[in-house]
């Protein structure tokens, strides 16, 4: 089907799962995540301003402010491209609702690496990485003059936007029933706060081949096996810190779900989900491959169209309803603020979001060495993991907000003892001044 | 180059394992110089919105304050009822808009100053009403509600786990803070000894208790978190 042409951008009305992030916000906490592509040389900041120009006009949905309406926020397209933010010792600064007023993104660069900064309300991992890919790409042709393919999510930078791009896809599969919000509480990490706001991040590289061969070993895909490995660590630690399984709570991670893999979509606005795969170490120790299993059979049952379905349709059926809509803003905030602290907050561990493998076309390829996708942390819970597969290498990107980098190790410690090269990398490697653990 | 602590093998960019802080130091192996993932000791600047915001603020709380006294003053050329709303402002200042100064206010100071700001109020009005109530009632039930609320804020701020269990003794302590203010006013004003506070004493004593039993007793909490999930 031809892909219509958009008309000029003005505002757009945020899509069903961006509605909760600004009413969260917090006086030192947003929901920012970053997405960012390591060059083989330094980037020119001259070229990318010029690159940056053309995308921001291209992906109007993505390079837009956050503005307030009486009754709901809305997105209202930029008139011109933010300017390029130098590097600060630690990523996913924190973004004010002003910040946000002006630009929901930032784009930062620091020697070789361009990377974005999105606001959750404008689009999800995968939107934020056909929009990196594309600056990367228009960059790449500006500065070596090459010809980058439109495949694999680059697009022709000069086309309009199409409207299914802009489409919020949320109403469209919302089935005919809706799931209950029905959700137990989770064990929480607690530590010693780092230091301003300083959030530590650490790398691990793995080998995709080594961790498939052994995830098929457990018969599970990657997303799987990680999220066991994560699992475990997270047990593991919550016996050391509190050894009397009684009084242990449940173990349980958030794993966020494309839901284009389900329901034929080209949005590049939210469209995710999540599935909750839990453990309860009062019922005994588990091995990793039944936390394996565990997950596999919670996203078998629970990655399907019918059930997201479901999902999508709870979420829906709230902003349909004609008084919640009358419901001025302000009160809106905090009755969304509410839900999410009493029952938001406590549902999981941490998230874990898998962006899968990340392909680029040859001719742009020979130029990018690594790509990286790191979640913020949460408002309470002080860790996060996101990951992607690039080349050879898994980049698994932990951020904590607490200054002892406990579960890193003892995820560390289950690769290990599987026999997993891992490599390992942070952010305090810039200088002593900076090291907080 | 591996950690020699817990055996991660680390990036070139690593002075200090990032897993267990051991430094990086092999007398054999020469590193790669590799430039570091992110610029050191490069943090953003505070924000200046906070000040800003505790200043005016003050500036609120300045206007009602001098309107007052010059209210007061230009009746009949003396201070009359002005220190009971000055007194009364600062105490609601010093409650909720000190703390806005710090970055993190600690609860475990402020309380406390809060209780001494009252103190020293409750204190102004036994003077200025010539009360003589001060040292015998006010001063001993302000202290013990000190007490008992600095306790429970100080575990609850460092221990951050058994919220049941403080909460269920900080009832019982209240309860007995009744009897002692039945008893501080007989002695002070005279009253009859009725035993009034037994009735407080009792529901405080036993919701403190239920909650500790509570504490204890987790399969009874799970059953009431799932019938009174909201």
């Amino acid at each position: 089907m031809a892909k219509k042409a958009a008309k000029p951008l003005r505002w757009l009305r945020l899509d069903n799962a961006a509605k909760i992030f600004p009413a969260t916000i917090r006086k030192n906490w947003s929901n920012v995540y970053r997405m960012s592509a390591t060059l083989s040389d330094d980037v020119d900041t001259v070229i990318l301003k010029s690159a940056l120009d053309i995308i921001v006009k291209r992906f109007p949905s993505i390079a837009a402010r956050l503005r307030k309406g009486m009754f709901w926020y809305y997105l209202q397209q930029i008139e011109a491209a933010p300017e390029i933010s130098d590097e600060y010792s630690y990523p996913l600064v924190y973004m004010s609702k002003e910040e946000m007023g002006k630009c929901a993104l930032r784009v930062i660069v620091y020697r070789d690496r361009i990377a974005v900064e999105f606001f959750h309300s404008l689009t999800d991992g995968t939107g934020a990485l056909i929009f990196l890919k594309n600056l990367v790409a228009e960059y790449l042709e500006r500065r070596y003059r090459v010809k980058i393919p439109y495949k694999h999510g680059i697009v022709n930078r000069r086309d309009p936007p199409a409207h299914e791009e802009l489409e919020d896809c949320f109403p469209r599969y919302a089935g005919p029933v809706s799931a209950g919000r029905r959700e137990t509480s989770a064990w929480h990490i607690h530590g010693e706060p780092t230091a301003d706001g300083f959030l530590n991040l650490t790398c691990f590289m793995v080998p995709v081949k080594e961790a498939l061969e052994i995830a098929h070993a457990y018969n599970s895909t990657l997303t799987v096996f990680m999220g066991a490995v994560i699992m475990q660590a997270l047990m593991n630690l919550q016996k050391e810190k509190n050894p009397d399984s009684r009084w242990q709570q449940r173990v349980k991670l958030m794993i966020a779900v494309n839901l284009r893999q389900l329901f034929p979509s080209s949005t590049l606005r939210n469209f995710s989900l999540y599935t909750i795969p839990e453990a309860d170490p009062r019922l005994g120790e588990y091995t990793l491959d039944e936390i394996c299993k565990i997950i596999k059979h919670k996203m078998g049952t629970e990655v399907t169209a019918k059930h997201m379905s479901r999902v999508i349709a709870t979420n829906v059926n709230n902003e349909r309803n004609p008084l919640v809509r009358l419901i001025p803003l302000p009160v809106k905030n905090a009755v969304m603020r509410a839900i999410y602290d009493r029952v938001g907050i406590k549902k999981s561990c941490l998230t874990l979001s898998n962006i899968g493998q990340v392909k680029i076309p040859e001719a742009m390829a020979r130029y990018v060495k690594r790509f990286d996708f790191i979640l913020g942390v949460q408002a309470e819970a002080p860790y996060n993991c996101g990951m992607l597969s690039y080349g050879e290498t898994i980049y698994i990107n932990f951020i904590r907000s607490i200054k002892d980098a406990e579960l890193e190790r003892h995820f560390h410690a289950v690769l290990r003892e599987l026999g997993l090269h891992v490599t390992v990398e942070s952010n305090l490697s810039g200088g002593e001044q900076t090291c907080i653990v | 180059m591996y950690c020699v602590k817990c055996g991660v093998r680390l990036a070139d960019t690593e002075k200090k394992c990032p897993l267990c802080s051991t430094v990086v130091y092999h007398p054999e192996i020469k590193r790669k110089p590799a430039e570091p993932l992110y610029p050191g000791n490069k943090l953003p600047k505070e924000s200046s919105d906070s000040t800003a915001l505790s200043g005016a603020i003050v500036f609120l709380f300045l206007i009602p304050l001098v309107i007052c006294f010059f209210a007061d003053f230009l009746i009949d050329g003396e201070i009359n009822w002005f220190g009971y709303v000055g007194g009364a402002l600062v105490i609601t200042y010093i409650a909720f808009a000190l703390p806005l100064w710090f970055k993190k206010p600690n609860p475990v100071i402020f309380v406390p100053c809060n209780f001494a700001a009252t103190a020293l109020y409750l204190l102004y009005i036994n003077h200025a009403t010539g009360g003589g109530w001060f040292l015998s009632f006010a001063f001993p039930i302000a202290g013990g509600l000190c007490l008992i609320i600095c306790v429970v804020v100080s575990l609850l701020y460092y221990l951050r786990r058994g919220k049941l269990y403080i909460f269920g003794g900080a009832f019982i302590a209240l309860g007995a803070l009744m009897l002692m203010a039945e008893f501080l006013m007989g002695v002070t004003f005279g009253f009859k000894f009725i035993g009034w506070s037994v009735y407080p004493l009792v529901v405080l004593a036993l919701l403190g208790g239920f909650l500790i039993y509570l504490a204890a007793n987790v399969r009874m909490r799970e059953i009431l978190e799932r019938k009174l999930f909201f």
